[in-house]
Order: structure tokens, then C-alpha cells, then sequence
């Protein structure tokens, strides 16, 4: 693997042309084409400036959710030996879930143990949005907002609107 | 609401107010206005003996004249008052005047003299603000302004640092300090009240090191109070509301350090979110959608997050026009040099519901045929109707269509043009000498806009605008055998009353020497 490579999250200062990326580049920009040919509803995402390992997705908050109305800004972070190891999700949005921490880390399965070099951005992106439809309340990371989820899901509801209401708009 | 529909439905507020002030009343002020034709400071005292203070402002309904001590410690206020003197012969038009005529206090009259630096802060000279009734005044004062000081605590990098800014509240009648309002370890555009704005009782301070405009009411009873601040946050409660639901998070999962990649703050995602529907709303097709985020807003979106706000207006009560750009743009001289965007925000609703680049044609042609309704200072304000604007008059509009043939390109026009918006606040002078549908001046040595200007030895011609053009007065600073030392830089300042035939005329030299103060005035 190409070590002059830039890392996610680094500043691209040495960055390399796109004749000479190596193959984890190769690989996200295949993923990039077949995201633009068939995006997932709600979802569109694209590289930040040149630098194909930072990216930028945005998820319009799905009707019938309590986010319905909010636009969700997340950078998406590939680390240099991608796909082998899972791109970081991070939410500039805030947001009220029980699968994102304060500072808009998301901590979803698929993102950590059960990460697969099979998985591709699209599926990525898929699977936040299902989130947003779907807590994943065995595993949460806000315990709170998972218990609330299930013992009083009015009230989480209400609470989910109203964050998105004053912070997603 | 969509950005034409906004300015628009302000249109036709504006019209409809305008309809029901009856035409008969604009008709007299205008006849009236054709009165000052003749009625011209055409009479100058030169060097007149004065104290040496810094003079700042007429307020615009002409009760007061501001000035500050040398020093930059004191606040002293005069009353503009007609001077008088006896004479006992027949034909006293043809005297000379008395020499005790020729005197600053035969003209002003000292109201009280107030001291507003403390420790080691100084009046910024160039700050001063009246409220419209003009029974308030505001000043500031602050600490020296470091440069390269390290961005810490949330500040952002590249701009300078101020200790301490005090704001005062003074009741212009006496004197009386009614409030202060202090800022810590910021950085507020003081020069030319750049970083502050006021309609009505609504006061908007921008922070531009922690990239917050704190929005300020100035109560009847003369207290400054917090209404919000926009910045990290958009409502008032918002971050009472997320203190009061902060959650408990599994610690056992806390080991991963954040990047450096924080949240956007409360104006930045309704910016970028305004933004985003735009295109995504523009295109139906799927693909062709997101083949145009890619291009127009993923590949800009650090650049947008890495924009801060610069200035900001009030367009009325409830809208705000703010001017956002790159880091070095916000505190440079040239800042049309750099790339800008305006935003209309509604901050009731918390909204962006307009937002354009600073070479939008579109934004420009609004700008051309509502020029006014950017001079907001508020809803009722009198004296704004007296100020020239291309909107209001046709000589203005004229010469600005003359620049605008003369440009070579048209996005390189709207660029320097728009770069006067947002507007500064109270920077006009309403005095009739500046109407250009009565008089034609020449616009780079003199204007209605308050600013230092560098002196020439010629005097300022101004000329009647109607046939047939004739020379009605002239405006000369400095000494009246003009200066002795031909290199040295000399700047001019202006001070017209509002309606008075009355003007002082303030030359300096860049050395510390006393400046050379003229009266000018009608015999």
C-alpha cells in the first residue's frame, strides 16, 4: 500500500494525483461511481475538495420519523486501507438517537465488529438511514434515549421532533 | 420564502406606507428642500480658534455636537447655537465680523463634559451611534487591539484580540451613563460603526471572534438588555434546552478521540441546509441531483463551513443581512478583493431565506431599484428620506448607470458595488447640501457618507443643479492661504449640520499637530 497516500482526517497537504491512487482509492472511487448511478432515497454524499477519502453525505430526515424536516450533514472518513477496515461516520447535525454520541459519533455495528470489506458506501449510507426509522436500542450508545425509545416512545418522539426542529432545520 | 418574494412583499409594504403619507407632504418638503439653493455656507472662518478635541457628529436631528478629548478620554457635548452680534452703523452686512464673532463658542455651546475611559481603555473615536429619537446616545471604549493574539476557548484563528469593550448608553440631554455593556476577550469592528447596527431599539454587535451577533434591546428606561445571539445557537433557548436534556452516554464506549471534527454551529446548518435544498429542489432527476451536489456543494462544503460572518445589517425588525466570507477578508481593507456571500436570516423563524454570491446579478438589480431599503435604520426614521441614494434620485442613479457602462465586466461591477452592503450603520449625513438632485459635488473629495478623505488645496465646488449650474458655494479646509508643506499627506473630514447652513470643515496632518478646524457658514 502507498504510505504518501493522505489519511482520512489529514489534511491532504501531500496529496497524489488520481493516475498514480492506490487501490483503496481505486476502490472508494468505484463506490462513488456506483452511488451516483443509483443513490440510495433521501442520501447523496460526494467527496469534500480533492480529497476522495473525506467526504460529505447529507440525509434529509425521513418522513414519518421525527426527523422529517431536518437535513443531516456527516462526514464520512475512509482510512487508507479501505475497504479492510470501516469508514468513520460522524454527524455535523445534531442530533437526538440513541446510536449517536454528543460530539456526532455514530456507533452502528456495521461501522465497527461487523464491518465487512463486502460492504460499500451505498450500504453505508442505507444503514443510517434506516437508523433513523430503526433505533438500534440493544446497542446503544446514549442510554438514556434508547430506554426512553422503548418505554415512552411518545415521548421520545417528541423530544427527537423538537431536536431536529431547532438544531437540523 | 423565496428571495425575490421577501424583498418584494417589502416593496410592497413600502409602497403602501409611502401612499398614505399624502403626496402633498413630499411635495412641500421638496419645495422646501429647493430652498436651501440659497441658503449656502458659503461663508468661511478659517483656522478658528478651538479646543482640540476630536470632532465626531452632528446627531441628525441637530441638538448636539459630539466630540472627544484629544486623549480619548472624555465625551463632550456642545449645542450648535446661530451666533449673534450687535452692530450700531447702518450698513452692517458689508462689515467684517467682530473678531470675538470668529470664535468656536460663539457658534457651540458646552453642555457638560463626561469622562467614559477607565483603567486602560480609550474612546474608539470612530464609534458613536443615536438612537432615532436622539435622546440616547452610544460609545465605546476598549483596550488596545492586539494582532497574532493565539485562538483560544472557541475563538477562531486570524482575528486580532481586544481585552475589554465597554459599551455606554448615555442620555444625550446630560450626560448621564445609563448603562454599559462589556465584551471579554473579543473582537468587535468598531471603525466606522462596522461591527455594530441599530434600528429602532434593536441593536446587533457582532462578535467576529466568536462569530456570534449578539442581539441588544435599548429599553425606554435606557437599559441595554440580551435579546439573543445568533452564532452557535439560533433560538434564545437552545442551549437551555440542550443542558436541560443532556444524556448519560455508555462510558464504556468512550475511547474514541473526535478528530477535530466538531458539530456546525446553529447558523452554519441553516446556511449549508438553505443551501442544499436550493440544489436539491432545482433538480428532479436523481442522478442528474446528485451529479450537482457533488460539484456545487460537496466539493465547497469546507470552504462553506470555513466561511465566518463579517458584517451585519438589520433589513427590519426581524431580518437580518449578514455578509459572510473567508477569515482574511474579515478584518482587511480591501475586502471586495475576496470572495463573499450575503444571507438574508429571518431570526424569529430562524430561518435563511436568501442567500447570494457577491457577484449575483441578481442581488445587484435589487440592490439598483431598492437601494433603500437596505439604508433601513428604521421603520419611521424621518430624516433617511433626505439622503441620496440611486433609488431615490435620478442624478444618483445616472451616475451610477456611468460606472456601470464603463466597467469592464459586469460580475467585476456587481462585485465592487455590493461591496458597500451590508450597509454601515448611521453613516450618512441627511444635510441638503449632499442632495444631488440640488447640488453637484465632487463625490471623491466630498460626500454625504461619513469618512476621512485626503485634502487637496482646491476648494470643493458646489454647483446647482439646475440651469444654470452656477457655482453656489465652496468648502475649503485647512488654512485659507492653503499649506505651506506641499508633501506632507493632509486628511479632511466633514461635518454638515442637518439643516442648518452650518458645516465644520477638520483638516490634520499626519504628525500629532492640532488639526485646522473651519467654520463654514451662511452670513
Amino acid at each position: 500500500m502507498n504510505s504518501s497516500i493522505g489519511v482520512g482526517g489529514i489534511p491532504a497537504a501531500s496529496w497524489v494525483s488520481t493516475t498514480s491512487v492506490s487501490a483503496s482509492g481505486k476502490r472508494i472511487q468505484r463506490e462513488m461511481v456506483e452511488l451516483n448511478s443509483d443513490p440510495p432515497p433521501d442520501c447523496s454524499a460526494g467527496p469534500k475538495g480533492d480529497n476522495l477519502y473525506n467526504w460529505v453525505s447529507t440525509i434529509i430526515g425521513p418522513t414519518g420519523t421525527p426527523y422529517e424536516g431536518g437535513i443531516f450533514f456527516l462526514d464520512i472518513i475512509f482510512p487508507s486501507d479501505y475497504p479492510f477496515k470501516p469508514p468513520k461516520v460522524i454527524f455535523k447535525t445534531r442530533i437526538y438517537h440513541c446510536n449517536v454520541d454528543s460530539a456526532g459519533n455514530v456507533w452502528l455495528d456495521i461501522l465497527k465488529d461487523s464491518w465487512s470489506p463486502a460492504l460499500t458506501i451505498t450500504k453505508v449510507l442505507l444503514a443510517i438511514r434506516l437508523m433513523f426509522t430503526n433505533p438500534d436500542t440493544y446497542s446503544p450508545i446514549v442510554l438514556d434515549i434508547a430506554h426512553m425509545y422503548l418505554a415512552d416512545r411518545a415521548k421520545h418522539d417528541e423530544l427527537a421532533a423538537e431536536w431536529t426542529l431547532r438544531f437540523a432545520k | 420564502m423565496a428571495p425575490s418574494l421577501f424583498f418584494s412583499s417589502v416593496v410592497d409594504n413600502y409602497n403602501y406606507e409611502h401612499l398614505q403619507l399624502t403626496e402633498n407632504w413630499c411635495l412641500q418638503v421638496h419645495c422646501t428642500r429647493r430652498f436651501y439653493e440659497n441658503f449656502v455656507p458659503s461663508f468661511t472662518i478659517y483656522d478658528v480658534e478651538c479646543p482640540d478635541h476630536s470632532f465626531r457628529k452632528f446627531t441628525d436631528d441637530g441638538q448636539y455636537l459630539i466630540s472627544f478629548s484629544r486623549n480619548n478620554q472624555d465625551l463632550i457635548v456642545y449645542r450648535p447655537t446661530w451666533f449673534s452680534f450687535s452692530c450700531k452703523e447702518e450698513d452692517c452686512s458689508s462689515h467684517d465680523l467682530p473678531v470675538k464673532a470668529k470664535r468656536f463658542e460663539s457658534f457651540f455651546t458646552k453642555l457638560y463634559c463626561i469622562t467614559l475611559a477607565s483603567c486602560n481603555e480609550l474612546i474608539c473615536k470612530d464609534f458613536f451611534l443615536s438612537m432615532e429619537n436622539n435622546q440616547f446616545g452610544l460609545f465605546a471604549t476598549s483596550t488596545p487591539q492586539i494582532h497574532d493574539a493565539p485562538a483560544n476557548g472557541g475563538a477562531i484563528q486570524g482575528v486580532p484580540f481586544i481585552e475589554k469593550i465597554t459599551f455606554h448608553l448615555v442620555r444625550l440631554e446630560d450626560g448621564v451613563i445609563l448603562d454599559e455593556k462589556v465584551f471579554h476577550n473579543d473582537f468587535i469592528n468598531l471603525t466606522n460603526n462596522m461591527g455594530v447596527f441599530l434600528y429602532d431599539d434593536l441593536l446587533a454587535i457582532v462578535s467576529l471572534r466568536y462569530q456570534t451577533i449578539h442581539v441588544l434591546q435599548i429599553r425606554e428606561s435606557g437599559n441595554l438588555v440580551d435579546v439573543r445571539a445568533i452564532g452557535s445557537f439560533c433560538h434564545e433557548d437552545d442551549e437551555l434546552f440542550l443542558n436541560s436534556n443532556s444524556q448519560v452516554e455508555n462510558g464504556l464506549q468512550q475511547n474514541q478521540p473526535n478528530q477535530g471534527n466538531s458539530l456546525l454551529s446553529g447558523i452554519k446548518q441553516r446556511l449549508l441546509s438553505f443551501i442544499f435544498r436550493g440544489i436539491w429542489n432545482e433538480e428532479t432527476d436523481q442522478i442528474v441531483r446528485i451529479q450537482c451536489l457533488k460539484k456545487k456543494f460537496y466539493f465547497h462544503f469546507q470552504d462553506y463551513v470555513d466561511l465566518i460572518i463579517w458584517k451585519v445589517q438589520f433589513l427590519d425588525r426581524h431580518h437580518l443581512l449578514i455578509k459572510f466570507g473567508s477569515v482574511d477578508g474579515g478584518v482587511s481593507r480591501n475586502a471586495d478583493q475576496h470572495p463573499a456571500f450575503f444571507a438574508v436570516y429571518n431570526m424569529e423563524t430562524t430561518e435563511v431565506v436568501a442567500y447570494y454570491q457577491n457577484s449575483a446579478d441578481e442581488l445587484y438589480f435589487l440592490f439598483e431599484q431598492f437601494c433603500d431599503h437596505f439604508h433601513a435604520t428604521s421603520r419611521n426614521s424621518m430624516y433617511m428620506n433626505f439622503i441620496s441614494s440611486h433609488s431615490n434620485n435620478i442624478y444618483a442613479l445616472d451616475q451610477l448607470r456611468s460606472i456601470k457602462n464603463k466597467a469592464g465586466s459586469l460580475s467585476q461591477f456587481v462585485k465592487k458595488i455590493l461591496a458597500s452592503l451590508p450597509f454601515s450603520c448611521q453613516s450618512q449625513s441627511p444635510s441638503p447640501y449632499f442632495d444631488q438632485s440640488l447640488f453637484r459635488y465632487d463625490e471623491k473629495l466630498i460626500s454625504a457618507t461619513d469618512r476621512h478623505r485626503q485634502s487637496t488645496d482646491h476648494p470643493i465646488k458646489f454647483i446647482s443643479r439646475r440651469q444654470p449650474h452656477t457655482l453656489k458655494f465652496k468648502i475649503k479646509p485647512g488654512p485659507e492661504a492653503g499649506s505651506m508643506d506641499g508633501r506632507t499627506k493632509r486628511i479632511s473630514s466633514f461635518l454638515f449640520h442637518p439643516f442648518l447652513p452650518l458645516a465644520l470643515s477638520i483638516q490634520q496632518t499626519l504628525f500629532l499637530q492640532p488639526a485646522v478646524v473651519n467654520i463654514h457658514f451662511r452670513r
